[in-house]
């Protein structure tokens, strides 16, 4: 009989092993990097030099200003806006794609992923070129005569940072549901409709559950990659385009930068970014359970 | 992005942008290859308020001359040679002749920011850098601070820069305590660059674009210490980079007057020249010339110009060499080359700036050297350069706010 303690470490050792190469990776190449600018958030500047040492100042600016807290809230706000037009398209198409169009289903999403092979400034530029006042938007409206001017709201605006980054990330979004949907057996859905629950009490209680680490995957792509661009805001959100990823980018920037005030503002970024993601996930899954 | 160029000439005359609002008259060819160069720096960073610059080979370069073995203390030339610095500045094709013959291998590295060179001095660069390309405005703020990273240049050793413009001489960013600290290379402006087909001119004040006519007609550069300098200039107020919190309040608010007539923010110079060509604005505030002949090869008509009152500001780039450079011999002997008549008016040329050396002037192609008004460098001290500090201090000086507040000014009026 085999020696309960060696089995158990043989078992570790099984799991473990495969995630040796992985965990080294992030280890080094994130976890490392985190600490460093984690201790970095607590120190100051002083003209061009790095003042280590041990301050709440750079935390307490960003809590007291409004200037940060506007930023944070509009961030969060515009995060939560095109997430809230992101997963329900991507639940609904991977929906179609798994239950509707079954046969097609891997097709379209070919056809789905076909946008993420160009470059990424090379989509915005393009929904620039479609939202713009001379755009193919505009152009093709004036040419039907359902507008006589241009629509000037559709670029430059929040608007326009809400439609170019849906359009970024829908595909992201797609793909864990669909892949959560496909192990969802058509067998469950019937059998519920057998049982005499309704179209939306099935969504809620049997597919939505099932599909919920796909669900889980896709707000995380959306929400956290929408509230963490400064691109998109930059190119197509006009004036009023900064977001706290753009504020964030300044501190490291040359004359005038805040290394530390930017650590602390990255940390806070994403402590407010995981704790609204928490609180979705509990909302969805009481909405599973109700 | 290349594409059949056509032939154009620019107006003559007064060496300014003027020269370029003269639509339909003769122009000469422009290289293909420099419009490489000059489209790739058009998307830089404009932290930098300068252009990335296309790597690729080159052929719109004068003649070099013969490839000049520089004087050096005992000829002691030939090994390597670190450049850390503005991408193009190294002049990889205008410097070839002389390190091959030196048998000097350049290591060139490029920032992406100004202050990246002093990040690596900092973090182990130190006793590994030779030649750094800081702008005005980067060198001003290290010699005022103190901050150790450029090295007194023995003038001795470098022969060529009598031949600079007076302005550059002895400008007033590059001399400390009698000290000179860098030998400029190239200089330039940052004009209004506007639709001429919409507005016959610019107003006379940066002010003035806060008139509800202006409504969705503007585009500024990301840049918040151009912005700020311009809007404190334009108030008046005596020294526009060194600014109270009071001033600088006075300059925000100010600011915020035009902010509806702003469409949008452009990340960097080539940004902007795409929003003025698409036509969703038709003013742009801190341009370059080159948008111009960007806009002309889309069919777009643009022109350069400045608020008459007000005027813009000017930036120039230069060499410098690093404390503790570990090639000194070399690097002394690649500037004293690259200062030649002929090598200036080359990376001039191929960069698409201003020569910064006097005989460089006459050698340089007329599209190019009628971009920017040379008469500011043709008078000793700097010149207009000298007296524009447009960089506010690193940290606060009494009353004065550093660099930090104009950041997070600059910042506010984009949220507003």
């Amino acid at each position: 009989m085999s020696d309960p303690v060696t089995a158990s470490s043989q078992q570790a050792r099984r799991i473990l092993a495969p995630m040796l190469p992985a965990g080294t990776f992030y280890a080094v190449f994130f976890a490392a990097p985190m600490v460093c600018l984690f201790v970095l958030s607590f120190w100051t500047t002083k003209g061009f030099e790095l003042i280590p040492g041990f301050t709440l100042a750079n935390y307490v600016k960003i809590f007291t200003s409004p200037l940060h807290q506007a930023l944070m809230r509009r961030t969060v706000g515009v995060a939560f806006v095109t997430t809230a037009i992101v997963v329900p398209a991507a639940f609904a198409l991977a929906y179609c794609m798994r239950f509707v169009f079954e046969r097609r289903g891997q097709f379209i999403l070919q056809v789905v992923l076909l946008s993420l092979f160009s470059g990424y400034l090379v989509r915005i530029y393009a929904w620039r070129t479609i939202l713009g006042k001379q755009g193919l938007l505009n152009s093709t409206l004036e040419w039907t005569g359902l507008i006589d001017a241009p629509l000037e709201f559709l670029i430059y605006s929040n608007i326009a940072v809400v439609i170019t980054l849906g359009g970024l990330l829908l595909p992201l979004a797609v793909l864990p549901l669909y892949s959560a949907m496909l192990n969802v057996s058509r067998d469950y859905l019937e059998a519920s409709r057998d049982l005499g629950a309704g179209r939306l009490h099935v969504l809620r209680t049997v597919l939505l559950p099932m599909v919920l680490p796909g669900l889980r995957t896709a707000f995380a792509f959306s929400f956290l990659l929408a509230a963490g661009d400064f691109v998109t805001p930059t190119l197509v959100g006009g004036s009023q385009n900064l977001l706290i990823g753009n504020v964030i980018a300044d501190q490291f920037r040359g004359i005038g930068s805040n290394w530390p005030l930017g650590a602390a503002m990255a940390f806070v970024v994403v402590s407010v970014m995981l704790l609204s993601y928490l609180a979705v996930m509990r909302i969805i899954k009481w909405v599973t359970r109700w | 992005m290349a594409t059949a160029v056509e032939s154009r000439t620019f107006g003559t005359g007064k060496h300014s942008g003027k020269a370029l609002r003269a639509a339909g008259q003769g122009r000469t060819i422009m290289d293909e290859t420099v419009k490489t160069f000059l489209d790739a720096r058009l998307n830089a960073d404009v932290s930098r308020r300068r252009f990335v610059q296309g790597a690729a080979g080159l052929a719109a370069v004068t003649v070099l001359g013969l490839p000049g073995i520089a004087a050096a203390e005992g000829g002691k030339l030939g090994g390597e040679l670190n450049f850390l610095g503005w991408d193009g500045e190294n002049g990889a094709n205008v410097a070839k002749p002389f390190l091959e013959s030196n048998k000097i291998r350049m290591n060139a590295s490029f920032q992406s920011a100004a202050d990246e060179a002093l990040t690596r001095f900092n973090t182990g660069g130190r006793g590994a850098m030779d030649i750094l390309t800081p702008n005005k405005d980067f060198q001003t703020a290290i010699l005022k601070s103190e901050t150790e990273l450029f090295q007194p240049l023995d003038l001795a050793r470098i022969p060529t820069a009598a031949g600079l413009f007076p302005a550059f001489k002895d400008a007033p960013w590059l001399v400390k305590d009698g000290k000179t600290y860098g030998i400029p290379i190239i200089w330039g402006d940052e004009p209004c660059v506007y639709n001429p087909a919409k507005w016959d001119a610019m107003p006379q004040r940066y002010t003035d674009f806060a008139d509800p006519k202006y409504k969705g007609q503007l585009v500024l550069l990301d840049d918040p210490f151009g912005n700020i300098w311009l809007w404190a200039k334009s108030l008046d107020m005596p020294e526009p980079n060194r600014l109270t919190a009071d001033q600088l309040q006075k300059v925000l608010e100010a600011m915020l007057k035009a902010k509806p007539n702003v469409v949008t923010i452009g990340a960097s110079h080539g940004d902007m020249a795409d929003v003025l060509v698409r036509g969703d604005a038709s003013i742009g505030i801190g341009g370059w010339a080159y948008q111009v002949l960007i806009a002309k090869e889309k069919g777009v008509e643009l022109t350069v110009g400045s608020p008459t009152v007000d005027g813009t500001f000017f930036w120039s780039d230069s060499y410098a060499i690093a404390v503790d450079a570990p090639n000194l011999d070399n690097a002394y002997a690649y500037i004293d080359f690259m200062t030649k008549p002929e090598s200036n008016a080359a990376l001039a040329t191929e960069l698409a700036s201003g020569c910064t050396v006097e005989a460089a002037f006459d050698l340089m192609k007329e599209d190019i050297r009628g971009m920017f008004p040379y008469e500011n460098v043709r008078q000793p001290g700097g010149g207009i350069l000298g007296t524009q500090i447009v960089v506010p201090p690193q940290d606060a000086d009494g009353e004065v706010v550093g660099a930090a507040a104009w950041v997070e000014a600059w910042q506010t009026f984009k949220v507003s």
